[in-house]
């Protein structure tokens, strides 16, 4: 019943830029096979072909099993049910990366189990997520000859799929915190975007033939050696990715990726002040991660034999490519789980990237991926949060306390978790005072490399809020930020999260602790976030600091007011 | 020495929402000068002259005994220019101004439209050209964002306040085109400026120094040149075509492509979420066009012996930012301002056109009321622009606040009368 399992669907392999022998590319997905309604409609994934631009309502596509014939390019492009097919496969195989990486089913950012996927929900150049409308909605835009539409890049469905799947995952991450917590969500989702296209052995095949075609010289199916280098393949694969997008899209979709590309490493890029914009900023860890790539992908390449003395075999080059960008976005979402609940930095994510990874592998000899990352992270000034050697993160040193916690039910349930912090409050130094919230108990499976058995985890979240006035920082240990009234309400919000293993004991607790008097180390970071909060008025009252993304998507083009707390009014 | 004059009157006319001023210079052995700020209105006041914006305009003949010698169009928005077209705008020609005064994005040598003078076309005046070509293109823009207005306001979905402000925006920033055309037709000699543009004013102001902090040019400003971008441009092409500015918008993209008349129940739940958030898109759209043709504004700062007075029209932080900090003489400018006896409040009282460090700079700020204290003037109305649920509401009521209990502060809104429709402040100099 293998065919059960998994339904194979063509779709555009990135978007309709990039060609190979005048067509556009596809290539073929595999994804959870599901008993399909009209629409698509499956029990994760809806899609709705509304267009609130003209009004029109398009027939909900029908997905034939087995049907792996794609029209020619100018049908493709007419026919919105083949759009729609197109969208739902990239967001059901986004969805299916993620469950394979963290090995649980995954939940969206909102209580319904489908998300809604609106391939040409409007006339304008931009897509995004919509926690309210439970949402992805694709905006086309017409140019100089025809219709782009934003549903038919890959890299932006999977992109904004990334979004929906990062809010389900720490719902916190959308909310003000501090500069690296605002890029986090963008820069996450285009690691992701990036490392699914080059997981596409064919993409890497077709930008490379590409790149060889210019001086015309290779022979078929071989590269030669001295393009196979670090920089090389930046300009190659990663700024001909851009070019070629930028052929379909125009070049304020794909400036992003270009500018990323030509980030050059500096310890204190993060300090400067047009880094400190959010999509700048989450630039830089786009540029750490496309860098660890390339760079693992060059070392490996190193040791494959050449052909005539001086060639690679093109196929094989690209495939070990695939390969490495697949273990990466692996990586990437893994480490979610080993990130806190709350207040995110890049360091964070580093370590989070590091332990998840050696958690599951512990061989990294091959690819050399733990210690790149370090590398790169590094060379952009971001150390692991953890400040240990090697980045993972400290496991505790004592054990807790579990009289009266049942381990059945903590492995699921979130009352008997609390039941497990309340039991060791004092030595988790969790504030009993404080609102407190197990946001999630997750089970998770994940399959071992190294030996082939699972490996099992519970991963829980909790949080802690307090509301307090201005004139009460420094019951927490902090100071008011200058200029804030006395009266001024100001929320404080803490998080822990709780890694267990298969015997429901603590494994690793990753936090971000509510402030505290007489902790003035932990207290550093939480003072910089008010300061920062202030600024951006995140206190102010009315405001309502809840940023939709589409308006973050704008301020990529750099339109919107620039933040600047201390100016207005 | 050129005499200097002795006092001034600065006179705000209540236009409802906009920006009208007038600048007479007394001198103690000349006639007076005068000096004429913006007329422009989008939204007529309900206790302003029945005339209207025609009143206002004999008024202004009268005040100034028929003769301008300076004329400022701070930027070509609506509520800034939109007196100058019709018989208002001929009663303004008359006045034959010596001097009109715009900002450099208004150079006619810049229009897209017009064909480049020969030699002409080094690299700075093709970006230059690219800015104004591309504030043309978002003007088309606001037009397609109006005649949107009507499907917004069908749509049960999109909120009334919704509709509403891209109505007042798109009517703000449409082009008006027979404004423009009349500005470039009056008075005798047109200079078009950005930041440190030397205003040979000796004669036609004796004793008057006028400095320009505003706009500053691409080259000047790292911020406003990143807004040069291509992506930018891009950008703004597409949005003023997605909303149908070249007629294409709202064609059918899939022409020939089954639809079902009715939407199936599994599509009823989203749709209107889909027609919100394409309303609330259109509105930041339009929001971000209006932002940045505020940001044209010339800023100006007149001096008079010790006395100053500033004039920013509609400049935002973007603009101002060049002046008060990244341009080489900041530091004397921003002492400068410190010392100023008169500021104009900046875009009708909005959150982000009187930054903070500018207001916090100036020196005659004072609780108590005295000769020395400051003084303001703000021209607006309240219940058009922004929303005071997200703190965006124009006039912004902490900005108000603050002006009222630091400064002299003379207000439009609160004009009552239909035949004295103006405020005045009086400075002996």
């Amino acid at each position: 019943m293998a065919e059960l399992r998994a339904r194979k669907m063509p779709v555009i392999a990135q978007d309709p830029g990039v060609r190979r022998d005048d067509r556009i590319l596809t290539t073929t997905v595999s994804v959870p096979w599901e008993d399909l309604q009209p629409g698509p409609m499956g029990h994760r994934v809806c899609v709705v072909d509304y267009d609130a631009s003209t009004g029109k309502m398009y027939k909900p596509a029908v997905v034939e099993d087995g049907d792996l014939r794609v029209p020619e390019d100018a049908a493709l492009l007419a026919d919105p049910s083949f759009h729609a097919k197109n969208a739902y496969a990239l967001v059901m195989r986004t969805l299916a990366r993620f469950e394979y990486a963290l090995g649980r089913r995954v939940s969206w950012g909102f209580r319904a189990p489908q998300l809604k996927v609106v391939p040409h929900a409007f006339e304008e150049m931009n897509a995004f997520y919509s926690r309210e409308a439970e949402a992805l909605v694709f905006g086309y835009y017409r140019t100089g000859g025809g219709v782009a539409f934003t549903c038919l890049s890959h890299d932006i469905v999977v992109h904004e799929t990334s979004h929906a799947l990062l809010d389900g995952l720490r719902e916190r991450f959308m909310a003000p915190s501090s500069p690296d917590q605002a890029a986090f969500h963008e820069g996450f989702g285009d690691i992701v975007a990036l490392l699914s296209v080059f997981s596409l052995g064919k993409v890497l095949r077709t930008l490379l033939e590409h790149s060889a075609d210019e001086d015309g010289s290779q022979p078929e199916g071989l590269i030669a050696k001295e393009r196979v280098t670090m920089e090389s393949l930046m300009d190659s694969v990663l700024l001909g990715l851009a070019e070629e997008m930028a052929a379909e899209a125009g070049s304020a979709r794909t400036g992003a990726l270009r500018r990323s590309v030509r980030i050059e490493p500096d310890a204190q890029i993060l300090d400067r002040p047009e880094f400190g914009e959010a999509h700048r900023r989450g630039e830089v860890v786009v540029a750490a991660m496309m860098r660890t790539f390339v760079d693992a992908w060059t070392r490996r390449l190193e040791s494959l034999g050449t052909i005539e003395g001086n060639y690679l075999d093109l196929g094989r080059v690209a495939e070990e490519g695939a390969s490495i960008a697949e273990l990466l976005l692996t990586m990437a979402i893994r480490a979610i789980d080993y990130t806190p609940p709350i207040h995110i930095e890049f360091g964070d994510y580093l370590s989070a990237l590091v332990t998840a990874d050696s958690e599951v592998r512990t061989d990294d000899s091959r690819y050399g991926l733990r210690n790149g990352l370090l590398e790169w992270f590094g060379a952009y000034g971001i150390k692991p949060a953890s400040g240990t050697e090697d980045g993972t993160w400290l496991r505790p040193d004592r054990a807790l306390r579990y009289a009266g916690v049942r381990f059945q039910s903590l492995q699921n349930d979130p009352i008997e978790m609390f039941a497990l912090l309340w039991a060791n409050r004092k030595r988790l130094r969790f504030d009993p005072s404080a609102y407190t919230r197990v946001a999630s108990v997750r089970p998770c499976v994940r399959t071992s490399p190294d030996d082939g058995l699972p490996l099992r985890e519970t991963v829980a979240e909790c949080v802690q809020y307090v509301k307090i006035r201005a004139d009460e920082l420094d019951q927490f240990g902090l100071t008011p930020p200058a200029g804030m009234p006395p009266e001024r309400e100001v929320t404080l919000e803490g998080g822990s999260t709780l890694v267990l293993d298969e015997y429901g004991l603590l494994k690793y607790e990753i936090y971000n602790r509510l402030p505290r008097k007489g902790a003035a180390d932990e207290n550093a970071e939480a003072q910089k976030r008010l300061q920062y909060l202030w600024e951006q008025g995140a206190f102010d009252a009315g405001r309502s600091f809840n940023a939709r993304l589409a308006t973050l998507h704008r301020r990529r083009v750099g339109l919107d007011e620039r933040e600047a707390r201390a100016e207005v009014w | 020495m050129a005499p200097a004059p002795t006092q001034v009157r600065i006179r705000s006319y209540n236009v409802g929402f906009g920006d009208c001023f007038l600048l007479t210079f007394g001198y103690d052995r000349a006639k007076p000068r005068n000096v004429m700020i913006d007329f422009g209105s989008t939204k007529q006041s309900a206790t302003g002259p029945r005339g209207e914006m025609l009143e206002i305009a004999e008024q202004i003949r009268e005040d100034c005994g028929g003769k301008l010698q300076m004329l400022v169009a701070t930027h070509r928005h609506a509520d800034h220019i939109s007196g100058f077209a019709g018989k208002p705008g001929e009663v303004i020609a008359s006045l034959d101004p010596d001097l009109v005064v715009q900002p450099w994005t208004e150079d006619p040598d810049l229009d897209p439209d017009a064909k480049a003078p020969a030699g002409s076309g080094s690299d700075g005046t093709h970006r230059a050209r690219a800015v104004v070509s591309r504030l043309s293109a978002m003007q088309a823009l606001a037009e397609a964002a109006l005649a949107a207005v009507p499907k917004l306001e069908a749509s049960a979905a999109v909120p009334q306040t919704v509709a509403d402000q891209v109505r007042f925006l798109g009517e703000t920033n449409l082009k008006n085109a027979e404004s423009v055309r009349n500005l470039a037709t009056m008075g005798r000699k047109h200079v078009y400026v950005n930041f440190g543009t030397k205003l040979a004013l000796s004669k036609l102001l004796p004793g008057i120094r006028v400095d320009v902090l505003g706009p500053p040019t691409l080259e000047q400003s790292a911020a406003i040149s990143h807004q040069a971008s291509t992506d930018e441009d891009e950008f703004w092409h597409l949005a003023a075509r997605q909303l149908g500015a070249d007629g294409a918008g709202g064609a059918e993209i899939f022409p020939g492509a089954a639809t079902t008349r009715r939407a199936p129940q599994e599509a009823r739940w989203v749709i209107p979420r889909v027609d919100q958030m394409q309303g609330e898109e259109t509105l930041a759209i339009v929001r971000s066009l209006d932002g940045a043709l505020n940001n044209t504004s010339v800023i100006l700062l007149f001096e008079i012996g010790e006395s100053r007075l500033v004039f920013p029209g509609d400049a935002q932080l973007e603009n101002w930012s060049y002046a008060l900090h990244e341009c080489d003489e900041a530091e004397e400018i921003r002492a400068r301002l410190a010392d100023a006896r008169f500021y104009k409040v900046g875009h009708h009282g909005s959150l982000n056109a009187t930054p903070k460090s500018l207001w916090n700079g100036f020196e005659k700020r004072k609780a108590k009321p005295g000769p020395e204290r400051l003084a303001t003037m703000v021209s607006t109305a309240a219940g058009k622009h922004g929303s005071a649920a997200r703190g965006t509401e124009v006039p912004r009521k902490v900005l108000i606040d603050e002006l009222e209990r630091m400064s002299d502060l003379r207000n439009t809104q609160s004009l009552k009368s239909r035949e004295l429709f103006w405020n005045d402040v009086e400075l002996e100099l």
